[in-house]
């Protein structure tokens, strides 16, 4: 097992290494950091020409790479156009853990701006996930026990209405309604945007008031489409010899489904969640828009918006780490839930 | 057991999670140095034993106003930025040497008197610009704003070190001196005219970014940047939570008296539709930026909307490069695009008439000619003078041609949707009249960028909202100097006019130091613009600002919107 882990941490070095060249190259090619400094009016010509030599971005494409990666400490840089360089650079590069600083927020070192976002991001995106596996396992296990039932029937339709809504329209319409029309109705309402009421203060039942309309907007999708997948591989599962020899061994119904019947049905989830798992750091772009909620799938989008190449590419780094080390995890866990599978 | 172990981990996570970050300790400043002499101060109450046993009255709930905007700061120190959200908020912690009301008249703030020729703060011949400090200013902590602040504020933004977001106007000093604590003298080697509308727009601390730049040799990682917890203005800088929100709490040491409010709470809200539902709700005291088509709905619910003339209008900049559509060199044809668009119905339907077709680049300041109108929407007289010039339908597919050249421009402009509707709008009107628009659109870095479509002469009309440096009216745009070339690629003349009487107008009025003088040059400028079509203004584009109820004694300027910060108070 060592072994295998470890060949696969090798593997994944010049993987990432090719992403991250594929992401820069797309990165410098998505916009100007410049043009959007002149704020409401266009950048000036004597600033743009400035800046474009200060933060670097006179550089041909392979150098920026260059210092992206290894740094520029190696290297003079010309501050004052002169011509001569004079100014020793001071980046040491990602692989000295040195993502650059953010243009956006000149002088922030990009992992900070990052790393100031992700309690944030899980706190939404952590509960969120627990609600829909909770949320889809007690429906798809409930409508596969009852198969064409008209439980079965209600739950089946409802679950299509969810998973063909488009998340900003739920957000929207439960804002509005949990919101904007309780509190006009003078009922108990919900708030609409932000993490706590200023008024009150950041406390720990402000933060979770404030978490009730994202977490329910995010997981109303998902869990309707992942109740699904455990609806069909329950089904499957429970159609098997195995569980009618169970059955009929007069194990307890509660037995059969859980210890015997789930954890067979469980391979797809576990598939799906894995894939999930490495986009919980990424955040939940629009419902994060929607309801202010300070994570990283904003910070992606703002950042993106001003070509803000360090921040977004540290994030896309981050984020593909993840998804090789989630990728590992899965496959491990498949291991522990199916004994026949032996990873080498 | 492992499941339990699983559900058990995570729950003790996302606990961790929400105590770390609702616990999280809040950096709030409190001022260090005890008010100045003269100064509002807070009553101490002796240390007396109690003489009754009546329950101590609660403290009173602070005056906090919450406003929402769209948009999250890159930056404060206000050098390193010109986003507009974090420019106007200058007002509340980093004064600028004087700001404007709302009438967009100079008003001094770290000033005494706002330098002119009768006061001997201004030179005769506009090249020398004398200020006078109060006596009485102080920064946050107590420490007093000098001359030095001033000198050094203008070193930091011209050190090459610093990647300041503009230089300007900061490089069109030839010399800066303090020849005592209270005075800075300007000198510029040619008469500096927009100096009311463009200097000292904040001030940075010497004494806290001093030790920073001797140490690190720039200022760009400097802490201020983003926690500018020493300032200037009526309030104080206290925390910035990235992506949610910054508060702002009164500075008890301001020098024209304490805030009326305790703290002013900005979040950030990027998505329109919840600003507004925000606002709906209360959960927001003050918004902007908001679309005309939201006022309707934050009026029936009893927001005030105050409309803010700040200089911007939206436009169709002409192209007359060599590359852009022949039909357009021919004045004719612009005339006839413009009296082809019935911008008026535009404005009534679009915009539900809540602002006015823009009719120069200079509306709504002295600076636009009071003599002109709108051009009217007339297709008659627009399909003449298309006619006229040569161009008629001769293949009949419902667009004019000219020797084999079809009259079709590429219309670009950002992904904004009433800018978008506009050009739908625009393509059905002039089609009508027999010229065809291809429409495009880019998002706003793209449409902006060096090497973008504007200012690589991609297109025939270009469309976005801009000002001068408002309320002064000096633009570059028309400066043939400004065309952009090979060895100028960053010219800001992307329409390619070279219009030598136009450009001779603005290179007068660059040297004018009589105000009126100025004012018949701009007429005269406006007027040539206009008739020559090189700019056709679609609408005025004030700023929007929603108001509670809660907020009262309020008032805007265009240019220092927070102007009268201080005044605002929390209905009863």
């Amino acid at each position: 097992m060592t072994r295998y882990i470890i060949r696969r941490i090798l593997q994944a070095i010049p993987l990432l290494f090719f992403i991250s060249l594929v992401l820069f190259i797309l990165m410098m090619n998505m916009g100007d950091p410049l043009s959007t400094m002149g704020g409401r009016r266009v950048t000036r010509p004597s600033d743009r020409e400035r800046l474009t030599r200060q933060l670097g971005l006179d550089k041909p494409l392979h150098i920026q790479y260059l210092y992206w990666l290894i740094g520029n400490d190696w290297d003079e840089l010309d501050l004052d156009g002169d011509g001569i360089p004079e100014t020793a650079g001071n980046r040491k590069g990602v692989l000295r853990g040195d993502f650059g600083n953010s243009i956006v927020s000149r002088g922030k070192p990009a992992l900070e701006v990052i790393w100031e976002r992700i309690p944030n991001t899980l706190l939404l995106m952590i509960p969120a996930e627990i609600v829909i596996v909770l949320g889809a396992l007690s429906v798809g296990i409930y409508s596969a026990l009852r198969q064409y039932s008209l439980t079965d029937h209600v739950i089946t339709t409802a679950t299509f209405i969810g998973y063909s809504m488009p998340i900003f329209f739920i957000a929207l319409l439960t804002m509005f309604i949990f919101a904007v029309l309780f509190k006009r109705w003078g009922l108990p309402y919900l708030p609409t945007v932000g993490m706590f009421d200023p008024a009150v203060g950041k406390t720990i039942p402000q933060v979770l008031w404030h978490m009730v309309l994202p977490v329910f907007s995010i997981a109303a999708i998902s869990t309707a489409g992942y109740s699904r997948y455990i609806r069909s591989t329950m089904l499957e599962v429970l159609s098997q010899d195995y569980i009618r020899t169970a059955k009929s061994k007069g194990l307890p119904q509660r037995e059969v489904v859980f210890i015997h019947a789930l954890k067979n049905a469980s391979l797809p989830i576990v598939t799906i969640i894995g894939l999930d798992l490495p986009f919980l750091l990424a955040g939940a772009l629009v419902t994060e828009s929607i309801f202010a909620w300070p994570g990283m799938g904003r910070l992606f989008i703002d950042h993106l918006e001003r070509a803000d190449v360090p921040v977004v590419m540290g994030i896309m780094i981050i984020i593909s780490i993840a998804v090789v080390f989630f990728q590992l995890v899965t496959d491990i866990t498949y291991a522990w839930l199916d004994p026949r599978i032996h990873l080498e | 057991m492992k499941g339990n172990w699983l559900f058990k981990s995570l729950a003790i996570f996302v606990l961790l999670a929400i105590l770390l970050t609702a616990c999280k300790p809040t950096e709030t400043v409190a001022p260090t140095e005890p008010p100045m002499a003269g100064e509002p101060t807070e009553v101490v109450p002796p240390v007396t034993a109690p003489t009754e046993t009546a329950p101590p009255e609660p403290p009173a709930e602070p005056k906090v106003a919450v406003f929402i905007f769209t948009q999250e700061f890159d930056n404060l120190n206000p050098y390193y930025t010109n986003m507009w959200f974090s420019s106007i908020t200058q007002q509340l912690w980093d004064a600028w040497a004087w700001d404007f009301d709302d009438k967009n008249a100079p008003h001094p703030v770290l000033v005494a008197e706002m330098p002119s020729i009768e006061n001997g703060g201004l030179s005769e011949d506009g090249k020398v610009i004398t200020m006078k400090l109060r006596d009485d200013i102080v920064w946050s902590d107590g420490e007093p704003i000098t001359s030095a602040d001033f000198i050094f504020t203008y070193e930091m933004i011209m050190n090459p070190s610093n990647t300041v977001a503009s230089t300007y106007p900061n490089d069109q000093i030839e010399t800066i001196e303090a020849p005592d604590d209270r005075t800075v003298v300007l000198t510029f080697s040619e008469p500096f005219i927009p100096w009311v509308a463009t200097l000292w727009h904040g001030l940075l601390p010497k004494h806290v970014l001093e030790p920073v730049f001797e140490a690190e040799g720039t200022i760009d990682n400097a802490e201020w940047n983003l926690k500018p917890t020493v300032g200037c203005g009526p309030f104080v800088f206290a925390e910035w939570e990235s992506g949610s929100f910054v508060r702002f709490v009164a500075n008890e040491n301001y020098w024209l008296g304490r805030p009326m409010l305790d703290e002013i709470f900005i979040r950030f809200v990027p998505d329109d539709a919840s600003q507004i539902n925000a606002l709906l709700a209360g959960d927001g005291d003050l918004g902007t930026f908001f679309a005309y088509s939201d006022v309707p709905q934050l009026e029936e619910a009893g927001i005030e909307i105050y409309t803010v003339q700040s200089g911007y209008n939206e436009g169709w900049y002409i192209v007359l490069s060599e590359d852009a559509h022949p039909a357009l060199q021919d004045v004719r044809v612009r005339q006839a695009i413009a009296m082809g668009f019935d911008r008026e119905t535009l404005v009534e339907d679009l915009l539900l008439g809540l602002t006015k077709v823009a009719v120069t680049y200079w509306d709504n300041t002295p600076y636009a000619n009071p003599a002109l109108e709108p051009w009217p929407y007339d297709p008659d007289q627009a399909m003449a003078l298309l006619e006229e010039a040569g161009w008629v339908d001769t293949n009949t597919d419902g667009t004019r041609d000219k020797d084999g050249v079809e009259l079709i421009l590429k219309y670009g402009t950002t992904t904004r949707a009433v800018r978008q509707d506009t050009q739908a709008v625009a393509q059905q009107q002039l089609a009508e009249i027999g010229v065809g628009l291809e429409l495009l659109n880019y998002d706003y870095d793209l449409f902006f960028a060096v090497d973008g479509p504007c200012a690589m002469g991609e297109l025939d009309i270009m469309e976005w909202s801009d000002t001068t440096d408002f309320p002064d009216p000096n633009t570059s745009y028309w400066l043939i100097s400004e065309i952009p070339t090979e060895d100028y690629p960053v010219g800001l003349n992307w329409q390619r006019i070279n219009d030598p009487e136009v450009d001779a107008l603005f290179q007068l009025q660059a040297t004018q130091v009589d105000p009126d003088e100025r004012v018949a040059t701009f007429h005269e400028i406006s007027k040539l613009i206009y008739e020559r079509v090189y700019w056709l203004g679609l609408w005025q584009d004030p700023d929007l600002f929603g108001v509670t109820g809660k907020i009262q004694n309020i008032k805007f300027s265009g240019t220092t919107p927070f102007y009268n910060i201080i005044e605002w108070e929390l209905a009863d």
